[in-house]
This record gives structure tokens, sequence and C-alpha cells, in this order.
């Protein structure tokens, strides 16, 4: 049966970044067809409130106070969830995934940018995934079966005006899933990555956010933004044993918009054959 | 337990092509998601297999006798399932015909034959089955290609060339349909057991070449074009998804 590969029922799951946003979309995505769920970010609040939503649905939940630019607590992560929960089926790396703001035009010149922006960037984005990699991989390579998911973007794929330290670092994280599929493509781990277009999550804030969406929806061909529920069921594809055959792969899930780019929205010229 | 996500259940699907591999295969899972199925195939031997895997399922099936690289037939199959079925969901071009020869040693029949039944039929279907997603304002576009689409190989120039031609058309039409309700999909498929390509002398060192270190399976394809195929991946377009044990990562 197909359809029966698509579910998680009882495989253990942890999100990253999973307080707010598109990760606590895909939390619930994943509780929803039968997984348990580990949901680890900065902060204790929303990651709670995640895990208790988890609860309600039936499955079990976890919520794990984390700074995944610090190894040890990395590692803690890891560490508990497999003493907690039997195993680690899934990992999502999403945290840091919110860039929406490192879009267009920053406020400052490339010159003006510090060190440690630069630095905490690369940190935020792009470490924090090979750490959560590191100490997943070993558990994953022991038990010969996992799943990780890496939430890159369009960021990474395109140059973007002033999208410096974002785009490297999530460009980096294309090419890291490469290798880590590569790695241990022979122990049954599957690792590919998500990048994600323009997803409206203003309404899933904490606090609901009116600003404007930093990219004009004519950029997508399909006319819209994102919604959280287009990664959600991506997440949960790559989570399943649908996908068991796949690895080191990217999917852009950004309403076409990648796939287009040498022609201006809109640029449709008629050419007729010559006789 | 089902998910609700992928199912297809009330679609129609149409798979195309007299490649039996690929046929039963993507029917099997679509009808497995309890889409029903019309085959177009030149040769209806071909799907036999097909549909009793698809009957089997307990879903309905047509069998449509189509020479999908003439317009005309493939006008008369898209009337014919409007007057039976009332609409077309899904298209599923999979009429892959492989072929592999020194340039030198092709003739333009064979060309004409390898760009016909490859690039020239995904073209014509896509055209003539868009005309009824059109007016649908809904309609999911799922072509197979090879990942011999974007790499090299050796006595590969027909071959390759057509299937680079299927994957710009994917993403040419995804952007034209963008904003019809249409996405256009292609599915990249790595090396199968069984395939023509796939048997050779060197089968061994091939083997050694795919990361994963395996073969693909049949079925590994149809769960990604059910994926494709349902209702989860409306802003999904325009894109690859390879089914390839992660032949395309390495160098």
């Amino acid at each position: 049966m197909v359809i029966s590969k698509m579910t998680l029922k009882n495989k253990v799951a942890i999100i990253t970044g999973g307080g707010t946003g598109l990760g606590k979309a895909m939390a619930l995505s994943l509780a929803k067809e039968g997984a348990d769920i580990v949901v680890a970010a900065r902060r204790a609040g929303p990651i709670e409130q995640t895990a208790n939503e988890i609860r309600q649905i039936g499955r079990r939940a976890l919520s794990i106070p984390t700074d995944t630019t610090d190894s040890a607590q990395v590692n803690n992560l890891i560490d508990s969830t497999v003493n907690n929960m039997g195993g680690i089926d899934i990992l999502i790396n999403n945290a840091g995934a919110v860039g929406r703001q490192q879009v267009g035009n920053a406020p400052r010149q490339m010159w003006d940018i510090p060190d440690d922006e630069w630095l905490n960037a690369i940190n935020s984005h792009l470490t924090s995934v090979f750490y959560c990699c590191r100490r997943a991989a070993k558990y994953m390579v022991a038990q010969k079966h996992g799943k990780i998911i890496n939430i890159a973007s369009i960021n990474g794929l395109r140059g973007w005006r002033n999208g410096f330290a974002y785009g490297a670092a999530k460009a980096a994280v294309v090419n890291l899933t490469k290798s880590i599929a590569h790695t241990f493509a022979r122990d049954n781990i599957q690792v590919n990555c998500i990048a994600p277009g323009l997803i409206d999550v203003r309404h899933l804030q904490p606090v609901p956010e009116t600003q404007d969406m930093p990219l004009k929806v004519d950029f997508f061909p399909v006319g819209r933004y994102g919604i959280p529920e287009d990664i959600g069921n991506l997440a949960l594809f790559l989570a399943s044993d649908a996908s068991d055959y796949i690895t080191g792969s990217l999917f852009v899930n950004d309403g076409g918009g990648i796939a287009a780019g040498v022609t201006p929205n809109g640029y449709a010229p008629i050419v007729e054959l010559r006789e | 337990m089902v998910s609700k996500a992928f199912s297809l259940y009330g679609k129609i699907a149409v798979v195309t092509g007299d490649n039996g591999f690929w046929n039963t295969t993507i029917a099997t899972a679509l009808a497995d998601a309890e889409a029903d199925i019309v085959f177009a195939a030149k040769d209806i031997d071909s799907i036999k297999q097909a549909r009793e895997q698809v009957e089997h399922l307990g879903q309905k099936c047509i069998a449509i006798p189509t020479d999908t690289s003439q317009p005309h037939d493939v006008q008369k199959m898209v009337e014919q399932i409007i007057k039976e079925t009332g609409k077309i969901d899904i298209l599923v071009n999979a009429s892959d015909t492989e072929f592999a020869k020194p340039i030198d040693e092709i003739s333009e029949r064979e060309w004409n034959t390898v760009i016909d039944y490859n690039l020239k039929s995904t073209f014509f279907c896509c055209q003539k089955v868009g005309q009824v997603m059109l007016k649908q304002k809904r309609g999911r576009i799922i072509n197979l290609v090879s990942c011999l689409a974007e790499r090299g190989m050796e006595n590969g120039t027909a071959y390759c060339a057509a299937m680079g031609g299927i994957l710009q058309l994917t993403r040419s039409l995804a952007i034209e349909w963008g904003k019809m309700g249409i996405t256009v999909n292609a599915v990249s498929i790595g090396w199968f057991a069984g395939q023509p390509l796939t048997k050779s002398p060197n089968e061994g060192t091939l083997l050694k070449f795919i990361p994963t270190r395996r073969f693909g399976k049949p079925e590994e394809i149809g769960s990604t074009v059910v994926y494709l195929a349902s209702d989860a991946t409306d802003f999904y377009t325009g894109q690859v998804v390879y089914v390839d044990g992660g032949i395309m990562v390495r160098p």
C-alpha cells in the first residue's frame, strides 16, 4: 500500500524552532499523522504551548528549551529525546528559519555590517544545523534508519540584494544536506532539504503581525504567498516511508518562483517561425 | 492509516505511454490512492498488467488506443475521456522510450522516434489535456523524465536531448499556467532494476556508483507520483522530484 507508507505512527520527531510560525505548523502536521514530537527553541513559553497543543491531539510531546548554536545544549536535546522517547526517527532543522526581515532592502550598507552580525547569522542558520545533524546521526546510524529534513530558503539559491549572511548560510545548508546524505546513504538515513518560498505565517505569531511581506506576490507564478500547510505536507512526505529512496534532494516549494528567472514577470513575446 | 492529505478519491488520472514498467507502477499507485485510471497507449497490450492491477484495487479503468505522438489522436482521446467521465484531474506523461547509441550510428528515423515518443508526446498531451484543465481551473500534470535530462551519458545524445526537452517544457508550462490552478512538475528517475538503460555489461559498476548502493524499486516511483497528484501540492510547481537514491548528489 502506497498511502499507508505516508503515516508517521509512533515515530519520534524533533523540530527545532517549533514554538512559532512554520516550525509549529510542521510540528502539528507531523503529530496529526501520528508522530510523537519534541519541540525545541530558545524560549520555553512558545514551545510548551506547541507541546500542549500536540498532547491535546493525543500524541506524546516534550518541550526542551535549547539554544541550537550551543553544542552542549544541542547534545542534551538529542540525548534527552532518545532517553525519554526511546529513539529519534525524524529531525527537522528549522531553527532560525524565519529570515524574512533579511530579504529586500537592508537598512544599512554592506560595509556597515559588524562582525558579530555576520557570525551570529552563520551560527544561527548553518552551524546549528551541523550541531543537530552531528549528534542525531550517531543514533540514526546505530539504529540503521533516520530522516533528516533541513529547512533552507529560496534565498540560498539566488543572489538577493543585501541578503549576505542569510543567503550564504542557507546555500550552505543545501550543500551540507548533500554531503550528509551521501555520507549516510548506505546506512538507510535519508537527508533532504526544503527551500520554502515566502510563507505567510504572520497570523501564527504569538502577537499577529500586520507588516507588509518583503516580496511582491507577483514574484510567485501561482500568484499567492505560501501557507504553512504547503510546507507541512512536504515535511510529512519527506518524514514518511514514502520517500525512502529520496536522499540529498532539494525541494523548492515556492509557487514556481525559482523556476522562472531570465525574464521579468509577465514578459510573453510572440515569435513566428520563418517559412 | 490513510492520510487524507494524499487521497485521490474521486479523481480521474490519465496515464500515457507503452512502457509497461512505468504505466503499471504508476497506475497501481494512483489506483491505490483511489483514483480512477485512463490509459492512453498505442500498443494496448502494454497496459494489460497495469489494467489488472487497477481493477484488482477496485478502481475504474478505461483504455484508449492512442498514438500520443499524433496531436489528432490525442485530441480524440481527450474527447472520449470527457464523454465518458466529464473531467480530467491528473495527467501523467510516462511514455518513456529508452534509447542509446553512438551519435554517428543514429538514423533520422531513430532520432524522430526518440523525440516523438518522449518529447512530442508529452508536449501534445499537455496541450490537449491542458485545455480541459484550463476550463476546470484545476489540474495536475506530472512528467516522467530521467536524471539524464540534466546529465550527459555516452551514447545518450538523442535520449538526453528528449529528456532535457521535457524538463524545460515542464518549467515553462508551470510558469505559463501558474495562475490557472494547474501545477506542472517532473519526476526524475535514477537507475531502476530491469530497465533497458540499466541492463548493461557494467551493471555492477553502475550499482556501486549509486550512493544508496541499490537500484530503485518500481513502487518508489508510484508514491512520489501520488504525492504530486494530490491536493497537498497546490503551491508546488515547476519543480523536479528526483527519485534516484541520491545519484544527482555525487560528482
